[in-house]
Order: structure tokens, then C-alpha cells, then sequence
């Protein structure tokens, strides 16, 4: 099924590794139950630690009683966040951005959510800290829970200090004139809505953490996470510790998907409990913990208008969103990489949004496998709905729409430059593979007999191996050395978290130094070795790690060539190394293992050409591109079954082009797991929550994970476009999670057509929500329990910052506040998708409108001229060049010693700029 | 494991075991397989301060030809019951149901008593009791009763087991020798605990339906045997049946509820076609033991 296209090799030896489907390295260790996993660590004098956490959503803790439990025999220690705080710590978000709400690692005054924790409880064992936990007593003051995204536009804000519900925001609230007008005056106006169930990230190894203080300010951590250099960075930067003071090690790891890009709210209080109590301490979380507790993921809601001329070709488009952050995201977040892709790959001339994140009081937002899935979920949807409506092919529509190579290159309606996509030729060979007729056919004749056959599509693309684009996304480090004994080992910084990282890594060592591949070993998992890498996040490591991986061995090749070359009296170019053996051309008798080169390269330094650094090492930093895109169309088959509402997944064909595929076996072990939790997400599983807060599945018999049953055989076909990276490829580990929801949810829209449209998607498809369909009635009574849950229309949502500030009271004041010089400093806040970014402007005006200024911020000065001041409102524009070149239009409106407005920031869309006179 | 502390006993007979319970005053839970209690005990929603192994009873374990019946042992592993020769060939709706339970993993440890006894309302063995008119006998130092598992069953995991007692069997009355076999369940993924589910089993004889037992599950807060139904389809020649009509009525035999994974309107829409078409199905073909 797969076709291969093999990148030539820049290497030597004629065995090829890259593109071979060889078992994993990983394999046998991890079958076989030898996996190390952060549990399985055991530390001489470790103690366990347990949590005391709040039962309620939302409330003001009145009184902690832990007298009792502290006599417990096996008790070591009891900490509220009074005594914790003796250990202070700074909770970043995964931009390493401080929080915008203070969040501690236990609860102070409030707590937020059901589960957040309030004390923690040292102990011999984890059953005693447990025992000690059940006798601890705390008091609430109870306060109204806000629970849902509803809940929190029309509630008082939780989170003391701040004016509403509203964690992030973005985009404008109303659509201009003219993308209004193309809304309105299209041949056709279509709108979907998706409500998101909340997802639990479920991965099989739950959070754990062991905590060892090994001197005043040395620290190590085993801790399952996805880079544990990232870790030590995090760590370091939170406790202001030096880096080097601080050491990660994970060497297994069973699963993040986003959960453990950063440690959260426990493991922060065991790092700051082992500094403070100076034992090794423990915290495994237990299933019930990581279903009720650990950060969860997807809460959302959208709706999204797309008009389409008469040949089904889109015109304009507008979109709100909102996600539900729950009380502490790991980053308050709206999700702008929604509507960042949401049209990258279609030609859409006009789309505008609103984007916001709510505050609530549940379980934290943290990224999850394709964060923002949501695009592609309600744009394929959508395409298909409108496919109906105009009467044209699913496939066709998309033919008419998307981005396809002769079309680029091109920019998006975002900004988005998009030059190397291929989802139109994913599609192709996707329709290639399916006899649509045939299966047209034969859903006829199966309804004739009352069964009900779908097939669905969908096309994307994804953003992948992200590097400078944000301040912890950086290139990752291949340091490759062939030992004395002529063994290749390799430090990596990326990290496994079941990718199988040893095992790819390896291929592209063994392929472009010429050894066999058994005789690599790639090491990785341990921030002491190997340089700093962000690790497993955002589909990056096989692009950047493999290009890094790659360069390194092409260096240490050329060196033995050299080293070669000048033992044996030959020129370099002669020089090749096939399967471990150093050849010269032309003189096979010559040709030594690569074991007695490396020997001399270490041993014999009189051998050694001049100037040649003994040993045989090298190391490449792989910076790419700031994002290298992968492409795919997908398509599955379905029978629904209409009595019962069940769905059978017949068929699923998986056409992506993830560029070079270093082995289609790892490859397609991603899109399948992707796709395993698409489908989890599309049918089966739910985090819900009642209306006091509470989380009511809180084990594997209500929280439904797909198993092996639900998961149908997939089928793949790999396109192999190289990508513009070291080695040509693209990431692949969060695809199948974003493609999978449309592809699935398409099929069934499909099947169920003869009986109406979904008109409102709300997730998961239950047997129950399928018969809502089916029977165009309420069966499963979602309808009148939540009659509510439309977004709110934007003029109903809370006002926020664009609300004038407070009147001074005497409006002589006010004139002559008005009339105050606006030059001098000024302290303004602008609100970033990653995060709030504190900033001095520093505004000098001309007495005829003209304004010319300076910002400063923690990363460096930029001067600015051509603004203009009218009556009070001073719009400017700021080109700048980090995190990529853009430029910033903003337009603030200064009304005394205040500052507010917001700045247009291109593909960013707009955000909010607070401040006030320094 | 991290449960709360307990005491752990393993009696070797069930005088002793039943002395134990009594002497513990309501504390004590027994343990079969473990297979729903060892996750409760380690999550701390179950913590008894006494945990009665009952492993080590041999009178407990089997499966045995009685007068009139069948008799499985309670700590019987639901692997061994699947694999047992005497049900198979006489229980024959048992050995459906059993099939659906948990998984093969699960069914190596976990046993028919185990399942019986919890009451889970949505789980296989319970209503396969009360729909074959089993009997669960029950002792305790006060002495020893038999209970139909009809009126074993009050609620969710709430039966009229009072602490000091031991189910020490399941018997099953006979059914002849050809009769019908009607098994049914929706579950969302193999092993689940059902959404809807029915079980049971009728005779015909001499072309009239001569004696039938049937029971929903996952259709209430206990199996629900479906009386009316039982009672309508008594004495009645297959092809006379109203089939639609009588699944309204074996609805109306249910209280189905709503819960995150259905709602109690889709239990009963689902349930009503799930008779209709189950005992069709046993009609039409003749389905037999």
C-alpha cells in the first residue's frame, strides 16, 4: 500500500535505513515489562506523598485540622500552602510566561475546582499518607460554582482581581462592513456549530514525580514528562535555580499528548515539599486523580458562517470561538491557531473571528494532541453540509476550493504563507484508492434494505516542527560519536513518549554514517546528557531531531573520510562506509572495519592528520524552518445502525504526506493512535461535569477510551513530498487526532442524510444523539437539558477592557485630563495569544498630530514614528521581527492616566492593550 | 495497591467464614475474585476494616447436578463456568450472558458469585438469575436461606444480603432439553456494562409457549424481570403474538434511567425494538439450547 520515494542518500553506505520498516529498538525492553517508568524509580530513604483536595468547585477555605492526621504513626510531614510557600514558585505557562491568575501549587484562600489540592501529606507509604489524608478536616465558605462556558460569560469572575470570566481574548467582536456584506450577499450562507465535549488526556502512565534535594541547590527530578530538558528549564526558571543545578530524568514515558508539557500544580508542590523537607519524595498519580484531577482538554464551542458562490466556491467567513480554560489553563489560552488554519489550506478570500477563553471552575486547560483540532472538525463538516446543499460531490467542493501545488505559492486569508501544501494531491490519490461509484452503488442498494451506509472525507493541513517561532521552541541536538569499538552511540535531546525516538533516530544515524543499524543506540531522557530540546510537542521531533540526527552523522562521516583518506594515502572522495566497513575505491584490500579507524582516531594520536581532533564525534543543532507543513485527506466508511444508533466503522484510508517517512511502520503508529483517539472523541468519550462542579467519571467504567474493538485496520498511503528541512521531513504525531474527528463525523452525516442534517454537532455521537437524528425527535435528551448552550451572541457577551475606564468625577478634571500631553512613559500589558506581554511605551508627540515612541520589553528596545493623535485615540504601527516579521497596528484611546485599545497583530488577529501612565 | 488498612482473613470453611462476618459487626466484605473490588479498595470508595477471602472454601467452588437444577459454586471463576460442560449443556442462556462479561482477563479471576452478589443493574449475570428463576441460597451463624433472585435485588448494589451472610450458591432451576434461548445486549464497547440488555429463555411445547423467564438489564435500578410479559406470552401459540404490542408492554415492565452514557428515553426506544427483535429471532429460528 505504502509507495516510497527514498531521498538519495548523502551518506555511504548502500544499506538504507531511512524509509525501512525495522522493529523497534524500544520494543522488546517495553513488552517485555523492563520499561523504566518514573513509578518504577525507588530511592533509598524516599517518602510518598498524598493530597487532600477540595470536594467542592468553588469556595473559601475557613479552616484547615491536621492535628490528627500529623499523629498518625508513618506521618512525616503535613503542608498547607502556608508552609509550602517557604518555597517559592512561579507557575509558567507552557510559553514560559507567568501565570495571569497567581496560582500556587496548593490552594490558599480559594479553591477552583473539584480536586484542587490543599494539603499535601508526607509519609512512609502511599497507603498511610492516604489514611492521614482521610482524617484531615477543612472547612468551606461555599461560593457558586461556575461550571460551563455560559456559566462563566454571565458569572462574576472567579479569580479574585480580574474584571470578568474572560482568561484570553482575541479577534474583533464584529465582522467589518464589507466581510458582513459577502456574508450576507452570497448565493449561500452556511453555518455549523460544534459543541466539544471535554476530553481527559488518559494517557496509560498517570502524572509522577520523584523529588530529590541532593544539596542546597541541587535538585533531581524523575519525572514522566516530554522533554526533560524543557523540565529543567521550566523548574529552574520557576524556583530561580541555575539550569545546571537541576537535573530531569524520564526514561520511559507511557503517553502526554500535552498533559506533561509542563509540570503542574502537584508536582510543583512535591519540588517545593523535597526542597524544603530534604527526602526523596513520590507522587504517583492514581486513575482516579488523572481522571477528576489532572489538567483535561478540547471544551469548546464554535460557530462558523462560510458563504459560497453558486459553483460552491467560498467567498467570506467569519467564526466565534470559545473554550472553557477551566480555573488554571497551563497558559490562559483562546486557541488562535483555530482560526490561524482553519482556511490556510483553502482558498478563502475573506475570514474574520472572535476568539475567547473563560475562566471556570473546573480541571485546568492543558494542549492535547492537536489543540486546535476545531478548525479542521468544523470546517470539513461544514464542506460537507454545504456539499449537500449545492448539490455537488464532497470531493468536487474541495477540488474547487482547496490549495493545490500549481496554486502556490500562495498566503492564506491569515497571512500565512503556504507554499509546499499538498492536501489537494493527498486527496487525489485518497480518490484514487476508493471506487466512489462503486460505493455509491452499493449505499443505494443497502438502503433499499434499510441499511445505512457513509462514507466521509476530509483534507487538512498541520502545522508541524515548530523552532523559533516561540521562546520554547528551539532546534533540537544530535551529538553522534562512533566509540573506539566502532558502536555508534548518539545523545539526543528529543524524548520519547512511545514515538519510538531510539528507534527513527537510529535509522537516520545508521543511513547516512553507513553502519548497521543494530550497532546504534540512541540515548536520550536524562537532561544531564544532551543539549536542551523542547522535546515532544507539536509534532517536531522526527523533522527537527531526524534533521539534526541526519547533519551530525553526515559531519562524522566526512570525518572518518578524512581520517581514512590520509591513513591509507588516499584521497576523501575514495572513502565509503558500507555496513560498518571503510572502503577506498578501488582497493579492496584496503577496506578495515570502522571499529580499528575509531581505535586509532581515540588511541593513536601520532596517526592523525594534522590538525585532526582525536575521537570521532560531532554534533549539529538543527535549526529549521519556523514551521514545516504536512498535508493529508482521509476517508472512512461507516453503517450506522439506525434501530440502535451504534456505528460500525468499516473502512479507513489514511493519505498523508508527512514528506520523507523514516519508517512507515512508526509513522503509521502515530496517525493510528491519533485516529484511535479521534475516534474516542467522535463516539465514546466524555469528561462531563454536574452542575456543582463535581466530575462524574471518575474511573474507566464511565470515562470510555476506544479499545482495539472500536478501532477498525487502517489503511495508509504515504506521498513522500521532502519537505524543505535536513532529510525532507514533516510531522506526523498529532495528525490523525485533528483529521480523524471531520473524516468520522462526515461518514456518519453521510449515512444519516436520508433522514436530515446534524444540525448542531454536539460531541461525543452517542447511540443516543445518533437517534436524535435518525428520529428527528429528542431521544437523548441533550435537547432540553441544554436548549441554552449556542454561543452567546457576541453583543450579549460580558463587557471587558473596551469599556471606557471610570469617569472622573469632575469633568473639569476630565477636560484637562484630556488635554495633559500624552508624552512621557507608559506601562501597557498587551495581551498575546502566549500570553500577557508587559511592555514600557514611551510616546513623544510633534504639537501637530504626529506621534513617534519607543517600546521596551524584556526582549529589547523598537523605535517607531508615523503615529498620529486625534483626540485622544493614537494609532501607530510597529513592524517587528520576532517572533516573525509582522507588523503591529495599533490604535489605543488615552483618556487621562489610562490607556486602552488593542492591536492588530496580522495572522494573530487583534488583541487587548491595558495600561496606565508609569 | 493503597487501600485503606484491613484485616485479612481466609476462612477454610463457610462456618468459619460466616463466624467472621458475624463477629465483625457489618465491617467486613468478602473478596471472590476481586475484579470490582480490588480498584474500589485501592481507590478508598470501598474500605472495610475486615476482608473475608472466600477462596480457600472448596464448598464454594463448582458446578454440580442437584435435584431440579444446577447448582454453581459462587467463587466458580466466570472462565472455568464458560468452559463447564454441565452448563453448557443445560444453562445454556448463562453461558451467552457469561460470554458478555468484562473480558478474558477479567473472567480468569472474576467469579459467577462475585457478580451475582454486587448487583450491578446493568450486568449480565444478575438478570440472567432472575430471568431463569434462580435461587440464591445464603448463610449465615444464623442459619440458611434461600432466596429467589427476584427479591434478592433491592437497588443499585443493594441486595438483601445482610452483613453477616455468605451467598454460598446459585441454583438454577432445569429448563428442558430444546427450549429457547433469548439473549440481547447493547453495549458501546465488548465488556461493557450493557446500555440495554435482556436474557432469558422460553419452552414451547405442543405449539404453545409453556413456560418463559425473561429480564431486562440496565433497564432499572435492579434486573428488571418482565412479569407481564411472562404472563401474557404464557400458554400462547408463537405465531399469535403481537410482538410490537408486547414490547411496549415489556418497556413498561422497565424503569430505565438516564445516565451520561443514555438517557432513559433511547433505554426504552432501543429496549422496545431489542424485544421485538430478540424474540423474533428466538421464534423465527428456533434458537436452542
Amino acid at each position: 500500500m505504502s509507495e516510497q520515494t527514498l531521498i538519495p542518500s548523502a551518506g555511504s553506505g548502500a544499506a538504507r535505513w531511512i524509509g525501512k520498516r525495522v522493529e523497534r529498538k524500544e520494543d522488546a525492553r517495553l513488552l517485555t515489562g523492563r520499561g523504566q517508568y518514573t513509578d518504577d524509580v525507588v530511592l533509598p530513604g524516599m517518602l510518598h506523598v498524598a493530597f487532600a483536595r477540595s470536594t467542592i468547585a468553588h469556595g473559601r477555605i475557613t479552616r484547615v485540622e491536621t492535628s490528627v492526621a500529623a499523629e498518625l504513626p508513618g506521618v512525616h510531614a503535613i503542608y498547607t500552602a502556608r508552609e509550602l510557600a517557604a518555597q517559592p514558585i512561579t507557575m509558567m505557562s507552557f510559553f514560559f510566561t507567568p501565570s495571569e491568575v497567581p496560582i500556587t501549587p496548593l490552594a490558599g484562600e480559594l479553591v477552583q475546582y473539584v480536586g484542587d489540592p490543599v494539603v499535601m501529606v508526607i509519609a512512609e507509604t502511599r497507603a498511610i499518607a492516604e489514611d492521614a489524608v482521610s482524617l484531615i478536616e477543612i472547612d468551606y465558605e461555599e461560593l457558586s460554582p461556575v461550571v460551563t462556558i455560559a456559566d462563566a460569560m454571565a458569572a462574576a469572575p472567579i479569580h479574585p482581581g480580574t474584571e470578568t470570566n474572560v482568561a484570553s481574548e482575541i479577534g474583533d467582536e464584529e465582522p467589518e462592513e464589507d466581510l458582513a456584506q459577502a456574508l450576507q450577499g452570497a448565493h449561500c450562507l452556511l453555518t455549523q456549530e460544534v459543541v466539544h465535549q471535554r476530553i481527559s488526556q488518559a494517557p496509560m502512565e498517570n502524572r509522577a514525580i520523584l523529588a530529590t534535594r541532593e544539596g542546597p541547590e541541587e535538585l533531581t527530578l524523575y519525572i514522566t514528562c516530554q522533554s526533560p530538558h524543557n523540565i529543567a528549564r521550566w523548574v529552574s526558571l520557576a524556583l530561580g535555580l541555575p539550569q545546571t543545578a537541576i537535573r530531569v530524568i524520564a526514561k520511559d514515558v507511557g503517553g502526554s499528548f500535552g498533559l506533561k508539557n509542563t509540570p503542574w500544580k502537584e508536582e510543583c508542590a512535591v519540588i517545593c515539599a523535597a526542597m524544603l523537607f530534604g527526602r526523596p519524595l513520590k507522587w504517583t498519580e492514581d486513575r482516579y486523580e488523572a481522571l477528576t484531577a489532572s489538567n483535561q482538554c478540547r471544551e469548546a464551542q464554535m460557530r462558523l458562517s462560510a458563504a459560497l458562490d453558486a459553483n460552491g466556491r467560498l467567498v467570506a467567513s467569519h467564526a466565534v470561538y470559545d473554550c472553557n480554560n477551566g480555573a488554571y489553563p497551563q497558559g490562559a489560552d483562546n486557541n488562535i491557531a483555530v482560526h490561524m488554519f482553519l482556511w490556510a489550506a483553502y482558498k478563502m478570500p475573506a475570514y474574520a473571528f472572535l476568539s475567547r477563553g473563560w475562566y471556570t471552575n473546573t480541571n485546568g486547560l492543558a494542549a492535547y494532541r492537536g489543540p486546535w483540532a476545531m478548525e479542521s472538525l468544523i470546517r470539513e463538516t461544514l464542506l460537507d453540509k454545504a456539499a449537500r446543499r449545492l448539490g455537488i460531490d464532497p470531493v468536487e467542493i474541495r477540488r474547487r476550493n482547496l490549495v493545490y501545488l500549481k496554486d502556490q505559492p500562495a498566503v492564506s486569508c491569515m497571512g500565512i504563507p503556504v507554499d509546499d501544501i499538498t492536501p489537494g494531491e493527498c486527496l487525489e490519490k485518497l480518490v484514487a484508492h476508493f471506487d466512489f461509484a462503486a460505493f455509491r452503488k452499493e449505499q443505494a442498494q443497502a438502503r433499499e434494505q434499510s441499511r445505512y451506509l457513509g462514507v466521509g472525507i476530509a483534507a487538512y493541513i498541520e502545522p508541524t516542527g515548530s523552532a523559533g517561532s516561540m521562546v520554547t521552541m528551539t532546534g533540537e541536538l544530535a551529538q553522534v560519536r562512533i566509540e573506539p569499538t566502532g558502536r555508534v552511540t548518539a545523545m539526543m535531546s528529543t524524548h520519547s513518549q512511545g514515538h519510538g525516538t531510539a528507534t527513527t533516530m537510529a535509522q537516520c544515524i545508521a543511513d547516512r554514517l553507513g553502519v548497521a543499524y543494530d550497532d546504534v543506540t540512541v540515548f536520550e531522557g536524562d537532561s544531564s546528557r544532551g543539549g536542551f530540546g523542547p522535546g515532544a510537542a507539536g509534532s517536531r521531533q522526527g523533522v527537527i531531531g531526524g534533521g539534526a540526527a541526519i547533519r551530525a552523522s553526515e559531519m562524522l562521516a566526512d570525518k572518518v573520510r578524512v581520517l581514512a583518506a590520509h591513513l591509507f594515502n588516499a584521497s576523501p572522495e575514495s572513502v565509503s562506509i558500507e555496513d560498518g566497513i571503510v572502503h577506498i575505491a578501488g582497493a579492496p584490500e584496503m577496506s578495515r572495519p570502522l571499529g580499528e579507524i575509531a581505535n586509532i582516531a581515540y588511541a593513536e594520536p601520532d596517526r592523525l592528520p594534522p590538525g585532526f581532533e582525536a575521537g570521532l564525534e560531532a554534533q549539529f543543532r538543527y535549526q529549521p524552518p519556523p514551521m514545516t507543513l504536512t498535508s493529508a485527506a482521509h476517508l472512512c466508511v461507516v453503517e450506522v445502525d439506525t434501530d440502535t444508533g451504534f456505528v460500525k466503522i468499516l473502512r479507513w484510508i489514511s493519505s498523508e504526506d508527512c514528506g520523507t517517512v523514516i519508517n512507515p511502520g512508526v509513522v503509521e503508529g502515530q496517525i493510528s493512535g491519533g485516529l484511535a483517539q479521534a475516534i474516542g472523541m467522535v463516539l465514546l468519550e466524555e469528561m462531563p461535569y454536574d452542575a456543582r462542579g463535581n466530575p462524574t467519571a471518575a474511573t474507566f467504567k464511565d470515562y470510555l477510551l476506544p479499545a482495539i474493538s472500536d478501532v477498525p485496520v487502517f489503511e495508509f498511503i504515504h506521498a513522500n513530498t521532502p519537505s524543505k528541512t535536513i532529510g525532507g521531513m514533516r510531522g506526523v504525531g498529532e495528525g490523525g487526532a485533528i483529521i480523524g474527528p471531520p473524516t468520522l463525523v462526515n461518514a456518519i452525516a453521510d449515512a444519516l442524510s436520508p433522514f436530515g442534517e446534524i444540525e448542531k454537532l454536539v460531541l461525543p455521537l452517542t447511540p443516543a444523539r445518533i437517534l436524535d437524528i435518525v428520529e428527528q425527535r429528542d431521544v437523548s435528551g441533550f435537547g432540553a437539558s441544554h436548549s441554552e448552550m449556542a454561543t452567546a451572541p457576541v453583543a450579549d457577551a460580558v463587557q471587558e477592557p473596551e469599556a471606557p475606564p471610570p469617569m472622573p468625577e469632575n469633568s473639569q478634571e476630565q477636560s484637562a485630563a484630556e488635554a495633559r500631553s500624552i508624552d512621557g512613559d507608559w506601562n501597557m500589558v498587551l495581551k498575546t495569544p502566549m500570553g500577557p506581554q508587559p511592555m514600557v511605551v514611551t510616546f513623544a508627540t510633534d504639537g501637530a498630530g504626529g506621534v513617534s515612541g519607543m517600546f521596551s520589553s524584556a526582549e529589547g528596545s523598537q523605535a517607531f514614528d508615523g503615529g498620529r493623535l486625534d483626540a485622544g485615540r493614537v494609532r501607530f504601527d510597529l513592524k517587528v521581527e520576532k517572533p516573525m516579521k509582522i507588523t503591529l497596528k495599533y490604535d489605543l484611546l488615552i483618556e487621562g492616566d489610562i490607556v486602552s485599545g488593542k492591536c492588530k497583530m496580522g495572522m494573530f488577529g487583534s488583541a487587548k492593550v491595558t495600561g496606565q501612565r508609569a | 495497591m493503597k487501600p485503606a488498612p484491613f484485616d485479612y482473613v481466609r476462612p477454610a470453611s463457610i462456618d468459619e467464614a460466616c463466624t467472621i462476618l458475624s463477629e465483625a459487626g457489618g465491617g467486613a466484605t468478602v473478596i471472590a475474585g476481586g475484579q470490582t473490588l480490588v480498584p474500589l479498595l485501592n481507590l478508598r470508595m470501598s474500605q472495610p476494616f475486615v476482608l473475608v477471602d472466600i477462596g480457600a472454601i472448596p464448598e464454594l467452588r463448582g458446578v454440580d447436578r442437584v435435584v431440579g437444577g444446577i447448582r454453581v459454586g459462587p467463587m466458580t471463576r466466570q472462565a472455568d463456568a464458560l468452559e463447564d460442560q454441565l452448563l453448557a449443556q443445560h444453562l445454556p442462556a448463562f453461558v451467552r450472558a457469561l460470554s458478555h462479561v468484562g473480558h478474558h482477563q477479567t473472567r480468569n479471576r472474576g467469579t459467577i458469585g462475585g457478580s451475582v452478589a454486587l448487583g450491578e443493574p446493568a450486568a449480565e449475570m444478575p438478570a440472567t438469575a432472575v430471568a431463569l428463576g434462580a435461587e440464591i441460597e445464603i448463610a449465615s451463624i444464623r442459619g440458611t436461606r434461600r432466596v429467589p433472585a427476584e427479591a434478592f435485588y433491592l437497588g443499585p448494589y443493594m441486595t438483601v444480603l445482610e452483613p453477616d451472610e455468605l451467598v454460598t450458591g446459585i441454583i438454577y432451576p432445569d429448563w428442558p432439553q430444546g427450549h429457547l434461548v433469548v439473549f440481547q445486549e447493547l453495549a458501546q464497547r465488548p465488556g461493557d456494562f450493557a446500555l440495554v440488555g435482556m436474557v432469558g429463555a422460553l419452552v414451547i411445547e405442543g405449539g404453545l409457549i409453556q413456560r418463559v423467564g425473561l429480564s431486562w438489564f440496565g433497564m432499572g435500578p435492579t434486573p428488571m424481570k418482565m412479569r407481564r410479559v411472562e404472563a401474557e406470552l404464557q400458554g400462547k401459540a408463537p405465531d399469535a403474538l403481537d410482538l410490537k404490542s408486547l414490547s411496549r408492554l415489556a418497556v413498561s415492565d422497565a424503569a430505565p434511567f438516564d445516565d451520561h452514557h443514555a438517557s432513559a428515553e433511547y433505554r426504552r426506544t432501543v429496549g422496545g425494538r431489542m424485544f421485538t427483535r430478540s424474540i423474533g429471532d428466538a421464534l423465527a429460528l428456533g434458537e436452542v439450547a
